[in-house]
């Protein structure tokens, strides 16, 4: 009586129906967290730009020897800010940029008297921390990539997905020089 | 024969290729999902354990829901008579409960169908209602979140200007970043151990529970590891599983409350507070939340409670008493049948299945702290570091399973701030002077102290004079410097005379100690034992640090496989063999004497129901 024909295909409809909403619905909030992992390293590299300023103010004092090597930091911060949203310039200055900080940092251990000064042990940690977290992001963005790409890709939910018009995304391979090639249109 | 002295010594010393590479090594990611398929089983067995729980106490609660429904049904008609439809419909269904009652009570052959019914109108309301008050308690305590008793601590937010609070700080960010989550608020608590928890009831208003020594202890790496292990398990959804374990255990008080509150004071008290909390609206104010949750926990325990009380003739004894027993005792079996049940079930069947369901879900946050860090030791070294002397937090019992470790009760955790110590270093120092060379030799490092001072304390127990001297002179030297931190050890003198069974010095030492100021607000409440989940179950909430660093080993952690004794491993099946039988034995008396109460109860409660009705029919007739 209940078990007919036309109940069975309304039903099965119906779950398809519900379970293709779902599909799609799970594929736009992993989509959303990878742009969200991908914007989350823009932030992180403008609070670095941030605190360079503070930085070498820091260090003026006790590094007169060492005028070029904070120097160089500045110009590179002002070539990365320069570069702005011109992908490949900006990539190469902020790679430039985390070069010479790595340097700065070198140099400021044979200053006992430098590294004995609170400030700049809190700016010391506040940019390694801010380095930390732009490795943080890009794993985050992979990992949420991997999923995403995993997700969509996997039958039966490739058949559905480049009809929603979901294509995957590439992960972030090694080094600042490759960023300008997956700057994606997600 | 000294070749069997050393069986584990192969073991102690790995060779370099076992300790760089586990043989059967495992991707977080499969770690993850194995963990998270452990979950669903384990939680389909709490269901099942649930609605086993749920039929006896159905067979308990129906009788009394229906016992209230009539009662009101026939007061009602007292004044309004109630249409006949009502009374059939009434009777309908009473037959059929009859029916299922014989079939369970004296085997009576009964129709299938008929029986269906009948055993639907036994259990569904009790289910329903204890449904419902699941619900209710889960919904009321999610509106508030449980952070109030932890927010009462003294808790505070992390000085950006101090670097070791800076780095917290950011290792929070920097993990929170990692597992793309909102980074949830920080709180550091003063207290003396070393821990941290997650409270809250969903990623967005979860908060981050350190204790300042935690900071001070673990270096960068292993706080990133730590961080990560409380980030990931806001991620994984632990807090709202935990809302919902908890949520069991205060719905079983809440039942216990309700059941009793005709009969006693505290019930009432209890209930009232719930109503008040849960209908004033205009400030959901996190402690009261926090205080009726402990209250909902702690009527389920096994204590003295207003239906003895109520049934205590000790004093007064008269013939009203007597008859007030007689006729209101059927309730004493429905209320040792309920908490009967409940405490079996919350201690051999759902609680340990809910344990061993957190346990996964530890595994689980272990698993994803390794993905979110992609370093194993950190967590690993944290976890070993923690687990030498793991922090209490003072008055976050209730929350203790949210927490990195189990958090701890040892007594050498009391210098919380660095002065202290010093000062406490310095007095330990002097006080060697009346020693002589038998004693260990005093150092400045605090842990020594602290490793030094039990064995010290021992030893005056055990009536070494030198001891005790040395205790004397550090206790005089402490007080002369800060006499509110020396308020909160114990007189040395006392201790002493107390072991030895001087009422007197017990007495004063109940009252030195704990010093309100280092409980802080939860001083309020230290005359009650502290309450949690963890308390009345058979497996605890925290997985066991071996088999965590066990599978964080897997996971790639350069940790030296834990040497397992296989003495230790004979004894213990041996005795359990031995001791077996005995304890099963005792579970059957136990689920026996249960279902002979539950039988009692229901047996009492429909002949109390049957003369309620038949007094209410009398009173009714004249007018009618």
């Amino acid at each position: 009586m209940l078990i007919s024909p036309p109940v069975i295909g309304i039903t099965v409809a119906a779950l398809v129906l519900i379970w293709l909403i779902a599909v799609f619905n799970g594929l736009v909030a992993l989509r959303n967290r990878v742009q969200n992992a991908w914007a989350q390293m823009d932030v992180q590299l403008k609070r670095r730009h941030d605190l360079i300023p503070n930085l070498v103010e820091t260090v003026r004092g006790y590094m007169q020897h060492e005028r070029s090597v904070f120097e160089s930091v500045t110009e590179a911060r002002a070539q990365a800010i320069v570069a702005g949203n011109n992908i490949p310039a900006r990539t190469a200055a902020e790679s430039a940029l985390s070069g010479v900080l790595g340097k700065l940092f070198a140099v400021a251990e044979n200053y006992p008297q430098l590294r004995a000064v609170e400030n700049f042990q809190i700016l010391q940690e506040e940019l390694t921390s801010t380095e930390n977290r732009i490795a943080y992001a890009r794993q985050c963005y992979n990992d949420e990539v991997m999923k995403y790409n995993t997700t969509q890709s996997t039958f039966p939910r490739n058949l559905f997905a480049r009809l929603f018009g979901f294509s995957p995304a590439s992960m972030f391979a090694g080094t600042d020089a490759d960023r300008a090639e997956v700057y994606v249109k997600l | 024969m000294r070749l069997n002295a050393h069986p584990t010594g192969e073991l102690t010393e790995p060779n370099a290729s076992q300790r760089f590479a586990p043989r059967d090594r495992e991707s977080f990611f499969a770690a993850q999902a194995r963990n998270r398929r452990a979950t669903w089983r384990i939680s389909a067995l709490c269901v099942l354990a649930a609605a086993l729980m749920g039929i006896p106490l159905a067979l308990i609660i129906t009788p009394l829901l229906y016992g209230v429904a009539l009662i009101i049904a026939d007061a009602v008609s007292l004044f309004s008579p109630l249409p006949p439809e009502f009374w059939r419909q009434a009777s309908e269904v009473s037959r059929f409960g009859r029916v299922a009652l014989d079939w369970l009570l004296q085997q009576k052959a009964a129709d299938p169908q008929a029986l269906a019914i009948g055993v639907a109108v036994m259990l569904l309301p009790g289910i329903l209602f204890s449904l419902a008050l699941w619900a209710g308690v889960n919904l009321m305590f999610r509106r508030s979140g449980t952070g109030g008793a932890v927010l009462a601590l003294r808790a505070r937010e992390p000085k950006p200007s101090e670097l070791k609070e800076l780095q917290l700080i950011d290792v929070v960010q920097e993990m929170a970043i990692a597992a793309g989550l909102p980074a949830p608020q920080v709180l550091l608590i003063d207290a003396p151990g070393a821990n941290a928890g997650i409270i809250g009831t969903s990623p967005e208003d979860a908060r981050l529970i350190v204790s300042r020594r935690l900071i001070e202890d673990l270096s960068r790496d292993e706080l990133e590891g730590a961080v990560a292990h409380l980030i990931g398990s806001i991620g994984n959804g632990d807090l709202r599983i935990s809302m919902r374990m908890t949520a069991v255990f205060e719905a079983c008080g809440l039942l216990v409350a309700v059941m009793n509150a005709p009969f006693g004071s505290q019930s009432r008290r209890i209930l009232w507070r719930m109503v008040r909390y849960s209908l004033i609206r205009r400030e959901a104010d996190p402690q009261e939340a926090a205080v009726v949750a402990d209250l909902l926990t702690r009527s389920a325990a096994l204590e003295v409670d207003d239906i003895d009380r109520f049934f205590d003739a000790t004093g007064k004894k008269s013939r009203m008493r007597s008859i007030r027993n007689f006729i209101f005792f059927p309730i004493f079996f429905t209320n040792t049948a309920v908490k009967l049940l409940l405490w079996f079930f919350s201690w051999a069947a759902l609680g340990p299945l809910m344990g061993l369901l957190w346990h996964t879900r530890q595994y689980l946050a272990d698993a994803s702290a390794v993905q979110l860090t992609r370093d194993p030791d950190g967590l690993a070294r944290a976890l070993q570091k923690l687990n030498e002397e793991p922090g209490e937090i003072p008055g976050g019992d209730w929350a203790s399973h949210l927490f990195l470790v189990r958090p701890g009760r040892s007594g050498n955790t009391f210098a919380t701030n660095p002065q202290q110590r010093q000062m406490l270093a310095q007095a330990w120092a002097a006080s060697t002077t009346p020693a002589s060379a038998s004693m260990p030799a005093a150092s400045s490092d605090f842990a020594a102290i602290s490793r030094q001072l039990p064995e010290i304390m021992h030893a005056a127990f055990a009536g070494d004079e030198r001891a005790a001297a040395r205790l004397r002179s550090l206790y005089q030297s402490v007080s002369a410097a800060d006499p509110e931190f020396a308020a909160q050890f114990p007189n040395p003198d006392d201790l002493i005379a107390a072991r030895k069974g001087d009422l007197e010095a017990m007495s004063r030492l109940r009252v030195a100690r704990p010093h309100p100021s280092a409980l802080g607000q939860a001083g309020k409440q230290k005359d009650q034992a502290p309450s949690s989940p963890e308390t009345p179950s058979l497996v605890g909430f925290h997985a066991s640090l071996k088999r965590r660093l066990k599978r964080l080993a897997l996971l790639g952690a350069h940790i030296d496989p834990v040497a397992r004794d296989r003495k230790a491993g004979i004894v213990i099946l041996a005795l359990s063999l031995l001791l077996g039988p005995f304890v099963l034995l005792a579970i059957l008396m136990l689920l026996l004497l249960i279902a002979v109460m539950t039988m009692a109860s229901l047996t009492f409660v429909t002949i109390w129901l049957a003369v309620i009705h038949k007094l209410f029919a009398l009173a009714g007739s004249p007018t009618a």
